[in-house]
């Protein structure tokens, strides 16, 4: 089987994500200076958030384009990372149980995240953002019925 | 699934009452020091009294009302009898059942038996105290209740001595195994608290006099440096003479012993300690050999057990014990037990090593040369200083011999059945992970690894004691990184399915 795509949607959802996180180094950036200037407060905070807003917006962008997904036989393997790029490979009989879990942001855009429990010791948990909620659960359970089957 | 009408009859030991006790007093150690230090102030304290009879009769309480037994499907412990509570361990999850004794277990011939199984972290339950029969005992009907053809053997109890540590060998652990730096920090830390240093300084204020200092300025530069040099010598020989020490008290009387298809560890001086390492549950095996073991001809070999105890809450316990195959052995005697310890791996081929990618000299170089150049003239920046440049002279030639040797000392080994990987130089550390052991393959990609086309790869196994433990091999080209990772992959789904009683930590 092919690669696969995430959701375009949890675009959107690392959008918000990021954007929030730029307001809130934009503020604590500017502000200890309230008290100086409140020209420059505003100025550092409009600076921060120029620079950090479409930082995130091409993040976001960048990371759903390297995100995959494959789902064969074998197990699920997950290539993502921006400039660090990783490549994990999860055997299914190796997973010990499966969670679908959805932040409020997440459930605004449908979208929902897979996470993987192994026993392993670094990766006991491996996680699939930015599913589509009805393929997570789909997927999900098509990889404990085949771990039914192994039995 | 439970047994319903089974009612557990066994107690605990007579004398179980009296750990329950030391096990209170451990727990409120400091709150009572305190209240007894503070309250002492007005006289006799005599409110630790009812506290004490309060602490006696709970202990009581507990062993009165304690039962446990061997139930048709499960270990079944019962405590209490207003707040009753029923525990039900199946024996299919049954993987470890370990003995602590201290000293007045050993006095009492009495033990501690905690029963785990591969949830992972602390012990699903502990039974204190047992005698040693019963707990014999236990533990035997236990691991036969878990399959029939089990019963068999344990009827013989075939036990082999695979290593039995003499007292020489420990002594030799204790030289290698620098642990007396811990002991010091642990006293002085302990003394700084308790105020003796304050009292200690007015002593040696009091010995060393001006005078005797001005004469000893006055003997001149040689006599000075020769005392500090005893000085030095003596603490080095006082650590190692501590670290001895250490290592007999916790070694003492070392043995692994084959039980059935396990391996069993008992060691220690004081505290006598009983672990099981279960064929099934043994992960990886590593080999470490510092240069004091290669004076010695000798290698240490510890193994990862599933579920035991790598857990962060486990090791805030203290439970996430080093699982020892042998403390100290010698080179061949240790691959024979790590073959024993990994009954799938077939040792008796040559490994056939892999090198890194032939570009990894240059980044490995570039790498720790950019480091010597970077702290160079940070200080020749912050000092206004000519001689920091002197750094990174020294530092070149020095990051060209660090990469010839990290190059040539990192190898990897895929066979069939496990996949082996060695590196380094002074200390050189062997991990062997079977491939029906392997958790998660990740091959990551930095900036710079695109770059030369290289990549790394991880092998995350279970019950990993550290994560610097684990494989992860670095700088391997991309093509090899990604055919090894496939590989790997493909193993470690397809062999378990083909044994399902393999699968670990489940």
């Amino acid at each position: 089987m092919l690669d696969q795509r995430v959701d375009p949607a949890t675009v959107s959802v690392w959008r918000v994500e990021t954007t929030a996180i730029a307001v809130f180094i934009a503020f604590s950036c500017a502000g200890p200076l309230l008290e100086d200037s409140i020209v420059l407060a505003v100025a550092v905070f409009c600076a921060v958030m120029v620079i950090s807003v479409p930082l995130g917006w091409w993040w976001s962008k960048a990371r759903y384009e390297r995100l995959s997904y494959r789902v064969d036989d074998l197990g699920v393997t997950i290539r993502e990372g921006v400039w660090w790029w990783t490549h994990k490979s999860v055997p299914r009989v190796r997973i010990q149980h499966t969670d679908v879990s959805q932040g409020p942001l997440q459930r605004r855009y449908g979208v929902a995240t897979l996470k993987l429990y192994t026993a392993g010791s670094r990766y006991t948990k491996v996680e699939l953002e930015g599913l589509r909620h009805e393929d997570a659960l789909a997927l999900r359970d098509r990889l404990l019925s085949k771990e039914a089957q192994g039995d | 699934m439970t047994d319903g009408t089974f009612e557990p009859d066994q107690r605990l030991h007579p004398t179980s009452w009296l750990f329950a006790v030391f096990a209170f007093v451990r727990q409120l150690i400091v709150p009572l020091a305190a209240a007894a230090f503070f309250g002492s102030r007005d006289g006799n304290p005599t409110w630790l009294w009812p506290v004490a009879a309060v602490i006696l009769a709970a202990a009581l309480w507990k062993q009165w009302f304690y039962r446990y037994g061997l139930g048709p499907t499960g270990l079944v412990i019962r405590e209490g009898l207003f707040f009753r509570n029923v525990r039900q361990i199946d024996y299919a999850r049954i993987e470890n059942i370990d003995t602590e004794r201290s000293l007045l277990h050993r006095l009492l011939g009495v033990a501690e038996v905690r029963v785990e199984t591969s949830t992972g972290g602390k012990a699903e339950a502990s039974i204190q105290v047992l005698g040693l029969a019963a707990a014999e005992e236990l533990r035997e009907r236990v691991f036969a209740a878990r399959g029939g053809e089990a019963r068999e053997h344990t009827a013989r109890k075939a036990e082999d001595v695979l290593l039995a540590m003499s007292t020489a060998e420990v002594v030799k652990f204790g030289l290698i195994d620098n642990r007396g730096l811990i002991v010091v920090a642990g006293v002085v830390g302990f003394l700084y608290e308790a105020g003796v240093m304050e009292v200690w300084s007015a002593v040696l204020r009091a010995a060393v006099s001006p005078e005797l200092m001005a004469r000893l300025i006055a003997r001149g530069m040689v006599i000075q440096i020769a005392l500090m040099l005893i000085v030095l010598l003596g603490a080095v020989l006082v650590l190692r003479v501590l670290s001895v020490a250490l290592a007999l008290f916790t070694f003492h009387g070392f043995t692994l012993t084959r039980v059935d298809n396990d391996l069993r560890t008992s060691y220690g001086l004081l505290t006598r300690l009983s672990l099981t390492l279960r064929l099934q549950r043994i992960q990886a095996a590593h080999v470490t050999q510092t240069l004091l073991h290669r004076v010695f001809d000798r290698v240490a070999v510890r193994v990862d057990l599933a579920g035991g105890g790598a857990s962060p809450e486990a090791q805030q316990q203290g439970r996430g014990r080093v699982r020892w195959l042998a403390p100290l052995a010698a080179p061949n005697r240790a691959r024979e037990l790590i073959a024993r310890a990994l009954p799938d791996v077939d040792f008796t081929r040559t490994t056939e090593w892999q090198p890194l990618s032939p570009r990894a000299y240059g980044r490995v170089m570039r790498k720790s040369a950019a480091l010597w150049s970077v702290v160079g003239l940070g200080f020749a920046v912050m000092l206004h200083a000519l001689w920091p440049f002197l750094l990174i002279a020294v530092g070149v030639p020095i990051s060209m011999c660090y990469a010839a040797m990290y190059v040539r000392y990192t190898r990897w080994a895929l066979q069939d059945d496990a996949l082996f990987f060695r590196r380094g130089w002074l200390t050189r550390k062997l991990v062997i992970v079977p491939r029906n052991r392997v958790q998660v393959v990740c091959l990551g990609e930095s900036p710079f690894d695109r770059r030369y086309r290289m990549a790394s790869l991880r092998v995350d196994t279970a019950g990993a004691a550290s994560p610097t433990d684990q494989i992860r091999i670095p700088y391997l080209d991309l093509e090899v990184a990604r055919e090894l990772a496939r590989a790997l992959e493909t193993t470690a789904a397809a062999q378990t399915k083909a044994a399902p009683a393999e699968v670990a930590g489940t």
